[in-house]
């Protein structure tokens, strides 16, 4: 009984993000544009060839699922400025787990609308310049596994943004900011496998690489098992970390909430 | 002209209503050209320089590049508002206020947070001219001014353009952003590191390279982008920036002539 409402709250959101097809379009061909531009400054500035195509292909992976760090669930937060949040609190689910559901649902359908058109878009740019497969099949399901927890950890700072807004109902600056944040610590401006190599290994460890860079990681290089599993953990880890603080800004939030309108 | 000071006074004044959201969203453009800064920072400790520039040289035509575009952002975000302004049929208003549509739509808005990239490109310029011991003189000033101003009047010609898309689309503008934001991104870097068309698209179909790169590489002292062209041409080029503007200004009042409002 329980399951279903939320199997349900999946595939509504699933279907309603679905229909923004036009919009998903304009903006893949400016993400091809500014990969294409990126891949071009690399081709100049890295000699080393295996390196070269390994950042070529980091940086499409990051252009496919670019739209994954935003907020799916922009309703929910248009909600709590606006006051009709309250009809959400009325329901008689976890809230919390029901917008970690919405949130995902809405991530998964917007990466699989861009996943195929993209992919056959870089097939215009020269063979160097495009996406190279995995390493092997096995390095592909690990990528796969590892980028379902980073898209979970994902949700939890677009729900711990939401948390803010319940307080502040300010929805542009701290939006901004975090974006921003993911963004450059994530490895969108500049693949974190090419910064130099000190800092590398401070940035592996941080946060926001667990989103996209450790999943790119093992669709680059096919990891042994206890790798693996060690940076699985990691992802894990801080997945458990920004979990709890959603989750306890959302219960101390929810509670003292104001709601705006009459 | 009095009608501009009254305009710029007035964006000024409601900025300054909302002082906490103005203060995040300027911290957020500090990240944002920070975060930009920082992968150049990256890539020249990893890399020694990029291609025959120097570090600092980089540096240079980073901090350039961005302080001309954030000046423009500040002065025409207005520009950036007129697909709401013809959705919502506000644009109706403007038409029939005794003072020209393409002055009243530039001033609408201004957006002062871009302050914040300012700072930033700034002090890139002065740590990249510190590091290269640049011998300033008048002229090598008066070249950087003048082709700010031209590269300025071009960035505006090209967010006008979006602006005429509007006329034709609400929607989907994103992909003009492209020549805008794209332009920024492709030419904080100098043009002679790319090939093919892309060094064609920004020299010859949005001349960045022309109006801004070239002078600056005089001003770095450096030959090579020139191609054996005399150092004294390149003054002609920024003005290649106000014919674009103008060009594209032309065909936004034919729109304008055309324009059905969509408004109750």
């Amino acid at each position: 009984m329980r399951l279903k409402a939320y199997w349900t709250a999946f595939a509504v959101q699933a279907k309603q993000i679905s229909r923004y097809r036009a919009a998903a379009f304009g903006g893949m061909v400016t993400q091809a544009f500014f990969g294409t531009m990126l891949v071009a400054l690399y081709d100049t500035l890295i000699g080393d060839r295996t390196l070269f195509r390994e950042t070529v292909t980091y940086v499409w992976i990051q252009q496919i699922f670019f739209r994954a760090f935003f907020t799916s669930d922009t309703e929910f937060n248009e909600q709590i400025i606006q006051g009709a949040v309250c009809y959400t609190l009325l329901r008689p689910v976890d809230l919390h787990l029901w917008c970690v559901i919405r949130e995902m649902a809405g991530k998964i359908v917007n990466v699989l609308m861009r996943l195929v058109p993209m992919v056959l878009l870089l097939f215009l740019l020269p063979e160097a310049w495009r996406i190279r497969p995995p390493e092997s099949t096995l390095g592909l399901v690990q990528f796969t596994v590892s980028l379902g927890v980073g898209f979970l950890s994902i949700a939890q700072i677009n729900l711990i943004v939401s948390a803010v807004l319940m307080r502040t109902m300010d929805n542009k600056g701290i939006t901004a900011m975090i974006n921003l944040i993911m963004m450059i610590l994530g490895g969108n401006i500049i693949p974190l496998t090419i910064v130099p190599e000190r800092i590398q290994t401070l940035l592996r460890y941080q946060p926001f690489a667990q989103m996209l860079d450790a999943p790119i990681r093992m669709y680059l290089h096919t990891m042994s098992a206890p790798e693996w599993l060690l940076s699985l953990g990691i992802q894990l880890f801080w997945l458990a970390a920004m979990g709890c603080l959603s989750r306890g800004l959302w219960s101390r939030n929810i509670r003292r909430i104001e709601l705006q309108g009459g | 002209m009095r009608y501009v000071v009254q305009a710029v006074r007035m964006n000024l004044r409601r900025a300054a209503q909302y002082r906490s959201s103005f203060l995040l969203q300027t911290i957020a453009q500090l990240i944002m050209t920070g975060g930009d800064l920082w992968a150049v920072l990256m890539l020249l400790e990893r890399f020694g320089g990029m291609g025959h520039w120097g570090r600092y040289e980089i540096l240079f035509f980073f901090g350039a590049m961005h302080l001309v575009f954030s000046f423009t952002e500040i002065a025409d975000r207005g520009l950036g508002r007129f697909s709401s302004m013809i959705r919502t049929g506000s644009f109706d208003t403007v038409l029939v206020r005794p003072r020209g549509a393409l002055l009243q739509v530039m001033l609408a808005e201004m957006d002062p947070r871009r302050i914040g990239s300012i700072l930033v490109a700034l002090t890139s310029l002065i740590v990249a001219s510190r590091g290269l011991a640049l011998r300033w003189t008048a002229a090598k000033i008066l070249l950087l001014l003048w082709s700010a101003m031209g590269t300025g009047c071009l960035m505006m010609g090209l967010f006008l353009l979006e602006a005429v898309v509007c006329f034709f689309s609400v929607q989907s503008i994103e992909i003009v952003n492209v020549l805008t934001y794209g332009g920024r991104q492709v030419c904080q870097y100098p043009m002679d590191l790319y090939t093919g068309w892309i060094r064609t698209l920004f020299t010859a179909v949005v001349p960045i390279a022309l109006c801004l790169q070239m002078p600056v590489s005089v001003i770095l002292e450096r030959q090579e982008m020139l191609a054996g062209m005399q150092p004294g041409w390149v003054w002609a080029f920024p003005l290649l920036g106000p014919c674009v503007f103008g060009l594209i200004a032309l065909i936004w009042m034919a729109g304008v002539r055309h324009y059905r409002s969509t408004g109750t």
